[in-house]
């Protein structure tokens, strides 16, 4: 496997503490493309450090968009617009128009670099200005699968990434070392969730002082949109609980635990069950798709943004569950009545009151379908 | 929840086996089940996921018309899939409709007909392991007796269990006079009438069925019926929709112009079991269809009723709901 980061960093330690804005960012090295690096050699260039999990699949050809953004958003790339995505299994490359800059994403399995800057095993982002001073760091139970959240980390530092390559391009030339290379943005995806679950579970638990149960765990493939994900479960393991404390993906939310609230709705073979009952190990084999997995890129699904228009919530705390349940609605033999609506929905509880919203969405949406031929909607 | 160890079956002669092994569960759709065990009043060491069933044998979870004009629903057929079918639907209203007023449609996705007729009772004491009961622990006592009893039933109870039994589809199938097959483990099959399947609590109230361990619900075969076609299922609740019944009603009429050829009764929400009522069924049969036929029928319903403190509304509850059962079925 070729790897970002390959080896033990020489320079870098364990912190007690997550690495904060202000801070200085800790040095270490790496391997790229056969030559040794270290942070500190990106002097003068802004950097982005992303721990993730495999949920964030950089190489989704709908994130090509994203990619083209985060690029005129660092300037003076402008113009060099993402062809293709290259590669496969945990190295791709990012390749553009006119080879300006090549980006490198690895998932190398690699949870050294992360316990450098004190973020465990959770996803974190640290922007890194060109004086290596950590300027924007987002660590903890966030999921990253939106892309939008390293758009907003890059946004931070671009403004001045722009002086400094406008005042001494030539401070970005250092030997070999070119910026066509690897300009402004490393994406050292060291994080290894997905590849390592349970050690990244224990090492939380054990974070927490409480000392992990993992007999009778054993490895538990998920296809959760549209990724197959590696987990060491036990047989006990709900797939709500797989879901947001093995797998990060958070958005769906665990309310009563018991099957009578909804909040937990994602959708099995495309209907919508409650993960709550059901145990991850009875779905290996079948397709999960989660509230993280219904935008296509960053494209909110049509349910999404008719909840937004009709203030289909207040607090949010049942909604991802709300939406995952009306998109299946609309796939199931409702007629088209507010109250078959409200009736199809019934399996969702909203303690703010937020019903006639949600009622109003589910229609937008349905009429929407019904005038386009039927068509649905994912 | 204890930890457990988990297998999936592939074959009916495996699944069979294994279930058969003590401390066991089969599970299915998993929704009563997994919510039972999370309370550790469900607490197998082992599990049978039997959903691969379907693989070996697609049967399992189909619905398929008989050669009696009757329909056969596989064991692994999902409320959902049974609930909008366009034969049920046609042919047996009743027993659609009882699945559309359960549980939400996240749950009629994920549970199983075979398990949903099995389902536990919604009684709180049974829920609550700090809480005596004698259906989860034979012989600890009755809390439901002397305690909050405002949803527990009126039939069918004793003095060691009041517990309701709180499904939906069973009330309609009792009332059709289903059956139900099974598969041994010994590898043969058994068939019996889905209105022996329950048991009454009597003084065993942890006994509910008469299931052996092993046995598997494969299929549950609806009659040809003539009155069948005109059924209705209508369940009172404490809100719209998504709730237990307080009172619910399963009714086939088969009318001679207004005169009452056959008439199917079944009572839910107030029942230790699946409740059929034949002193209703004949009170109704051969009678004109009025409202004073009605009436007397829903006498006869609820003449052996016998309520606790916060549940004898439900007498009068359980009468109008088939009352007006009645009413619409053959209006």
């Amino acid at each position: 496997m070729r790897s970002l980061i390959d080896r033990e960093p020489a320079t870098c330690r364990r912190t007690e503490r997550a690495i904060e804005a202000g801070d200085e960012a800790p040095d270490f090295e790496f391997t790229s493309a056969g030559s040794t690096r270290r942070l500190s050699d990106f002097r003068g260039s802004p950097v982005v450090l992303a721990f993730h999990g495999a949920q964030w699949d950089p190489a989704r050809a709908e994130h090509i968009d994203t990619y083209n953004r985060l690029i005129g958003k660092l300037g003076g790339l402008a113009g060099a617009r993402l062809l293709e995505i290259g590669g496969d299994g945990p190295w791709r490359e990012l390749r553009f128009a006119d080879e300006a800059l090549s980006l490198p994403v690895v998932t190398p399995g690699d949870t050294s670099i992360a316990s450098c800057y004190g973020s465990g095993n959770e996803p974190a982002v640290f922007v890194i200005d060109g004086d290596g001073i950590v300027r924007w760091a987002l660590v903890g139970p966030m999921s990253l699968a939106n892309p939008t959240e390293v758009a907003r980390a890059i946004s931070v530092v671009a403004e001045p990434f722009v002086h400094a390559h406008n005042e001494s391009a030539a401070v970005h030339e250092r030997g070999a070392w070119t910026r066509r290379d690897f300009v402004a943005t490393t994406l050292a995806a060291a994080f290894a969730l997905a590849l390592r679950p349970v050690e990244a579970h224990a090492q939380r638990v054990a974070a927490l002082g409480k000392a992990p149960e993992s007999q009778g765990a054993r490895s538990v493939t998920l296809n959760v949109n549209g990724h197959d994900l590696v987990l060491q479960l036990e047989p006990r393991v709900t797939l709500l609980d797989a879901l947001r404390e093995y797998a990060g993906l958070t958005g769906s939310k665990k309310g009563c635990d018991h099957g009578q609230c909804g909040a937990c709705t994602v959708h099995i073979d495309g209907r919508r069950e409650l993960s709550c009952l059901t145990f991850a190990m009875m779905q290996e084999g079948h397709r999960i798709t989660t509230i993280e997995g219904l935008a296509n890129g960053e494209q909110l699904h049509p349910m999404q943004q008719a909840f937004i228009t009709h203030d289909g919530f207040q607090c949010g705390y049942c909604t991802s569950g709300q939406i995952m349940s009306a998109v299946a609605v609309l796939d199931e033999s409702w007629g088209p009545a507010d109250d078959e609506v409200r009736e199809a929905m019934s399996g969702n509880i909203c303690r703010c009151g937020a019903y006639p919203g949600i009622v109003a969405a589910v229609q937008e949406v349905r009429r929407a379908q019904a005038s386009n031929g039927g068509g649905q909607t994912r | 929840m204890i930890d457990f160890d988990y297998v999936r079956a592939t074959d009916l002669a495996s699944a069979g086996r294994a279930g058969a092994a003590p401390s066991t569960r089969f599970v299915a759709g998993g929704t009563n089940l997994i919510d039972l065990m999370k309370l550790d009043v469900e607490r197998p060491l082992h599990l049978v996921d039997i959903n691969d069933l379907t693989r070996a044998d697609p049967s399992l979870a189909a619905i398929a018309d008989l050669p009696n004009g009757g329909l056969r629903i596989g064991g692994l057929a999902r409320m959902r899939d049974v609930a909008w079918d366009a034969k049920v639907r046609e042919r047996y209203p009743v027993v659609s409709q009882s699945l559309l007023l359960a549980a939400s449609g996240q749950l009629r996705n994920m549970a199983s007909i075979g398990g949903n007729v099995l389902q536990r009772t919604r009684c709180p004491y049974f829920r609550d392991t700090a809480m005596p009961c004698n259906k989860r622990e034979p012989g600890s006592g009755c809390s439901a007796l002397v305690g909050i009893n405002r949803s527990e039933a009126l039939l069918g109870t004793s003095e060691h269990c009041i517990a309701t039994y709180p499904g939906d589809l069973g009330v309609s199938l009792v009332a059709l006079g289903a059956t139900v097959h099974l598969y041994t483990p010994a590898g043969s099959t058994r068939t019996l009438p889905f209105a022996s399947l329950h048991v009454l609590p009597g003084a065993h109230p942890e006994r509910e069925n008469v299931l052996r361990p092993g046995e598997l619900i494969t299929a549950i075969d609806l009659p040809a019926l003539a009155a069948a076609r005109r059924s209705l299922y209508l369940k009172v609740r404490d809100r719209a929709s998504y709730a237990f019944a307080l009172a619910s009603a399963a009714v086939a009429v088969d009318l001679d112009g207004r005169t009452i050829r056959d008439a199917r009764v079944g009572l839910g929400g107030i029942a230790t079991k699946p409740w059929r009522s034949h002193e209703a069924e004949r009170a109704l049969i051969g009678k004109p269809a009025t409202a004073s036929t009605f009436h007397a029928a829903a006498d006869a319903a609820l003449a052996n009723a016998r309520p606790h403190k916060d549940n004898a509304f439900k007498t009068t509850l359980a009468k109008r709901t088939l009352l007006r059962a009645l009413t619409e079925v053959t209006a």
